[in-house]
């Protein structure tokens, strides 16, 4: 089983539609139908709370108002209210991150597994290890199933970049400013020519993905 | 209590009390300008062969004089009126002396009475004078006993002085005076005045006197304000008269005095209040038309969807498999409708203006991941690839988190929504050395004609045209994003994206991050 996680809703319905959800997403949900004021030492061990605002019993705010006295677990505020000011005095008051209904099953789950994911990219890691592909930031080394490849300045560089945020997008903007000599070669051709090098270097392994619109990013990749 | 009343009052209470101070001003001034008259004339009639008579015979000596009233309370004034020329003061110096009605003779000597002025302008009071030697024994039996007080003023001062009424309510001044020789029968010389109950000295002077004048000053101050009590009362009418036609009829009263002010404030108020009420009237009817189109706008994919599911009941019912495309329709109204929603309260937030729009810090790293998450559900079952690039740390701007997201959600939506099968929409956030964002969300889809994008940006969120479902309509979206980002002073521009689409771009200042 996968994460517990802390479901406060009072619609059976929603309710039940989430449980099932998260469930089918791996995760163990804890359902509660109302709000408690919280005290140290009577949270379940979650590693994150679900909590709707419109509760019996106690307001959601002052839920997680009480809740950020004794714990730091991530609080994904669900509201019917689309309103800047409930938004922003969740926030204020430690929420992590807010949907407004209706959402889509798949939008909350994905929301939850970014909530778990995000303290681990936080990390500023030494080596990192992309499916295949192994880079160390700061020997400047990288390998492909243990197979050492030379790659050049630049090819380094801009490996480097998308290995510092692995599975996002950086945009080609961003990289030619931080990774070309902006004097000689700053232009968004001449880095396409770069990871179109750089890909070649790499071997079959596709992990240096364009992303439409937007620049690359790197994946775990497959092989071709 | 009326205002005329009460002025009345307050003008009374106010007068009776001077009256009584000067009153006892008055009688201060005169008591001390007496004294020293008649510690004058005691000592020029003693060095003017007092003293020799008085020593000649101290058993006997005194002097008495004949009470004499002051002129006016004899006969009167001239001009009518009864009471001492106020103000006139006595030329200094020794009084003069009169003739003396019984001559200078022991017992009826005169004192300076008769001719002799006080400083007031009225004639002196009548005095009678005891003899005592340094002990303060009088060889004259008819003296009055001194007390203490008059012995300690004459030895500190040179002078004594006791004052007391009698019984009668006659006021009594003793004067003790040291004669400017030693020893003798006639060391110390007794004065005394005794004012009779009914002079003016005693108790309050008659309300003849300060009665017509406060009465002159009280119809003085009445007839004053009649003029004011007048406007005030028109002020008044013409006031609950404007409130009675819905503050139509405006407040006349004009001049330049207060009144005429306080009309003017009440002017001010009325127009102020006018304009509220033609805004009230303004936005309440835009609330009006705005639900009845937008009742419409929601009815419509409402109506698209309940098709769809009884369609999908059909076959159920028939045992047919659910055909994937009719899903996917009815996924995509249900999720229009929540954006028709939203833009509902977005559009009504613009629409009350600016107490409804909170600025706070705005991540957009987060916003834009918010808006990817809600519409992949969508976008995935279409084919088409939603994708974003946002920087490494968090870009904060300020703003309205809830407009901004409507407005982002809105132009992604529209490239979803038009996009073509298979296709693209991305959303690049990217941040300038000169604190600013760009925002971009480009799509692969049908774009839209130069013609079209300058009309979208020129026209307000209201027009009929603007709520059609077609490419060109653009639903409520593109209307709420343009008045979104104008509130926010961005710049918002629509351009053909290099990949044949259209190319929706935001660029605002950046803000530093929030503590």
């Amino acid at each position: 089983m996968g994460d517990r996680i802390l479901l406060v809703e009072d619609d059976d319905p929603l309710g039940s539609q989430i449980v099932g959800h998260l469930r089918g997403a791996g995760f163990e949900p804890v359902w509660w139908r109302e709000g408690r004021l919280l005290v140290s030492g009577e949270l379940p061990d979650v590693s994150l709370v679900v909590l709707d605002l419109m509760l019996p019993g106690t307001y959601g705010l002052d839920m997680l108002k009480a809740l950020r006295t004794f714990s730091e677990v991530p609080v994904l505020i669900l509201s019917a209210r689309n309103d800047t000011l409930d938004k922003v005095r969740a926030l204020k008051l430690g929420a992590d991150d807010y949907m407004t209904k209706p959402f889509w099953p798949e939008e909350l789950v994905e929301r939850v597994r970014a909530r778990l994911r995000r303290p681990t990219l936080q990390k500023e890691q030494a080596v990192v290890e992309v499916g295949p592909l192994r880079i160390d930031l700061q020997g400047h080394t990288v390998q492909v199933r243990s197979r050492p490849v030379e790659l050049t300045r630049v090819e380094f560089e801009l490996l480097a970049a998308l290995a510092r945020r692995p599975q996002e997008a950086v945009t080609r903007q961003w990289l030619v400013e931080h990774v070309l000599d902006p004097e000689r070669e700053g232009t968004e051709r001449t880095l396409d020519v770069h990871v179109s090098r750089l890909r070649r270097k790499l071997g079959p392994v596709k992990c240096v993905e364009t992303v439409w619109g937007v620049g690359y990013r790197l994946v775990p990749g497959e092989d071709a | 209590m009326k205002l005329r009343l009460r002025l009345a009052l307050t003008a009374v209470a106010v007068t009776v009390p001077a009256v009584f101070a000067l009153v006892q001003v008055e009688h201060s001034v005169r008591r001390r300008t007496t004294d020293e008259v008649i510690i004058e004339s005691t000592l020029s009639q003693m060095q003017s062969g007092g003293r020799e008579r008085c020593e000649a015979a101290p058993e006997t000596w005194m002097v008495r004089s004949r009470s004499q009233r002051p002129p006016w309370e004899r006969e009167g004034l001239p001009d009518g009126s009864s009471g001492p020329p106020s103000g006139s003061v006595a030329p200094d110096g020794p009084p003069e002396r009169g003739p003396a009605s019984g001559g200078p003779s022991p017992g009826n000597e005169g004192p300076p009475r008769s001719g002799g002025r006080g400083p007031l302008g009225r004639r002196l009071p009548p005095v009678s004078l005891y003899p005592f030697d340094g002990r303060f024994v009088s060889r004259n039996p008819q003296a009055p006993a001194l007390d203490d007080g008059l012995r300690q003023g004459v030895r500190d001062d040179g002078v004594g002085v006791r004052r007391y009424s009698k019984d009668d309510g006659a006021l009594v001044q003793d004067l003790l005076l040291r004669m400017p020789w030693e020893g003798g029968p006639c060391e110390y010389v007794l004065a005394r005045r005794v004012e009779p109950a009914e002079s003016p000295e005693v108790g309050l002077p008659p309300l003849s006197i300060w009665g017509v004048p406060t009465l002159i000053l009280l119809s003085a101050m009445v007839v004053a304000l009649g003029p004011v009590v007048q406007r005030l009362r028109r002020l008044t009418e013409e006031v609950r008269a404007s409130s009675g036609s819905g503050y139509e009829q405006p407040v006349t009263v004009n001049g330049s005095d207060e009144i005429a002010e306080l009309a003017r404030a009440f002017q001010q108020a009325r127009a102020e209040i006018q304009a509220r009420m033609a805004h009230q009237q303004a936005r309440e009817q835009t609330l009006r038309d705005f639900l009845a189109n937008t009742t419409h706008d929601v009815m419509t994919p409402l109506t698209v969807l309940q098709g769809h599911l009884a369609a999908m009941q059909q076959r159920m019912r028939a045992g047919e498999p659910l055909e994937s495309g009719l899903m996917l329709s009815a996924m995509s109204e249900a999720h229009y409708m929540a954006s028709l929603v939203h833009n509902l309260g977005a559009a009504a937030r613009l629409e009350a203006g600016a107490p409804q729009v909170q600025h706070a810090p705005v991540d957009l790293n987060a916003l834009v991941s918010r808006v990817l998450g809600r519409h992949q559900p969508i976008a995935r079952p279409q084919r088409i690839a939603l994708e974003s690039g946002v920087p490494a740390t968090p870009t904060w701007v300020r703003g309205d988190e809830t407009l901004l997201e409507q407005a982002v959600s809105n132009v992604v939506l529209n490239g979803i929504r038009y996009g073509r099968e298979d296709g693209h929409v991305a959303v690049v956030l990217e941040t300038t050395r000169q604190q600013s964002f760009n925002l971009r969300v480009i799509d692969d889809g049908p774009g839209i004609s130069e013609e079209e994008r300058s009309r979208i940006l020129e026209r307000r969120f209201r027009g009929n045209a603007a709520r059609t479902r077609e490419p060109q309509g653009q639903g409520l979206g593109l209307h709420i994003v343009h008045n979104v980002v104008e509130l926010h002073g961005w710049k918002m521009t629509l351009a053909p994206s290099e990949y044949g689409g259209l190319e929706v771009a935001f660029t605002g200042p950046l803000t530093p991050p929030p503590e």
